[in-house]
């Protein structure tokens, strides 16, 4: 029996809702100490990779994070058998609990910003020229010219650059006083200035998405995207794994083993 | 995000696609079965190069009209 992994939560209690999991799947908790692994069972490991799918996946953490904190699995993290499941719980127990910890009462906003990136260039290119007028003098030779281009290619990139961080700074200025951590990706392309996640409280939900509209409206050549509250996907980080720490688990997870028993086959 | 009113079920897709796919806990090791079959990654590479042609759309005409906002 294949188990195809949703989340961990920070309860080892039952899922009280009845949640469809992958094509119609039941979802159900398997408890481990004091939190618990989502899971549903599957028979193909080879189900078909679909939108459909990744959206099943993604319905039932968000259905997860209305009643507890969940630390969202990649998709596709599928684990063979149930002593196998609980082995990995075992080796990333503390990780899963420092993360639970951190992540409580948090969610995660996604924001984009598109500007307009030829614009941008083209207001570069005139104030340059502006402030370096071109002198007719005697005629460059071909190798002088073609420095002189390359120079100012340079100094254009360079501008760009500057203005991109002074535009990522300033916003994030604005927007990091709502957030606990975040995650900030600057001109993935040339027009995508920024992608970023912040990790920001639910009590401060209200405030972070208000200062993002006043941010958006004073920049109206500028493109924005705001989407959330997500499951916190950009801020789960697990340590490497230590073989002494693992064994150093190995007596608590007999006790768990012994524990499952008398819970029954999956805790539902 | 799927309780909340959605603008652009193009953008909002792309935005999961972008979790989903890339993020969240990773567990590494032997107990865990390897998603690495050929017939997966091919199929994983059709979804998510059609998430990269979204967002060649997006760059093309960014966000534009209603696609300002994913929610």
């Amino acid at each position: 029996m294949k188990l195809y992994l949703y989340g961990i939560v920070d309860s080892s209690d039952r899922i009280k809702e009845a949640i469809d999991g992958l094509r119609g799947s039941r979802v159900y908790s398997i408890p481990y100490c004091d939190i618990g692994v989502v899971v549903s069972e599957i028979d193909q490991v080879t189900q078909g990779v679909t939108q459909g799918c990744v959206l099943e996946h993604e319905a039932v953490v968000e259905k997860l994070m209305a009643d507890f904190t969940v630390l969202p699995m990649r998709f596709r993290t599928l684990v063979d058998g149930r002593d196998n499941l609980l082995a990995m719980m075992q080796s990333y127990y503390r990780d899963f609990k420092g993360n639970l910890e951190r992540l409580r009462n948090k969610s995660e906003f996604g924001v984009k910003v598109i500007w307009p990136a030829d614009k941008v260039k083209e207001n570069i290119v005139n104030r340059l020229r502006s402030d370096q007028p071109e002198t007719s003098g005697p005629r460059r030779s071909a190798g002088t010219r073609f420095m002189k281009e390359k120079f100012e290619r340079y100094r254009i990139d360079e501008e760009f650059q500057t203005r991109a961080d002074q535009f990522i700074k300033a916003m994030d200025i604005f927007l990091g006083k709502f957030a606990v951590e975040k995650r900030l990706e600057k001109l993935k392309t040339e027009k995508l200035l920024l992608d970023a996640a912040y990790l920001v409280e639910k009590s401060q939900a209200c405030d972070f998405r208000e200062a993002f509209w006043h941010i958006k409206s004073a920049h109206p050549g500028f493109k924005f995207l705001l989407s959330g509250p997500w499951p916190a996907y950009n801020f789960v980080g697990l340590s490497k794994h230590d073989p002494a720490r693992d064994a150093e688990q190995a007596n608590l997870f007999a006790e768990v083993a012994r524990s499952q028993d008398l819970v029954g086959a999956d805790g539902v | 995000m799927g309780s909340v009113m959605t603008k652009s079920a193009d953008v909002t897709l792309l935005e999961v696609l972008d979790r989903v796919l890339d993020k969240g806990v990773v567990i590494s090791g032997d107990m865990v079965i390897s998603v690495a079959d050929v017939d997966l990654i091919y199929l994983g590479l059709k979804v998510l190069l059609s998430s990269v042609e979204t967002m060649e759309q997006l760059r093309g005409s960014p966000f534009a009209g209603p696609m300002q906002e994913a929610r």
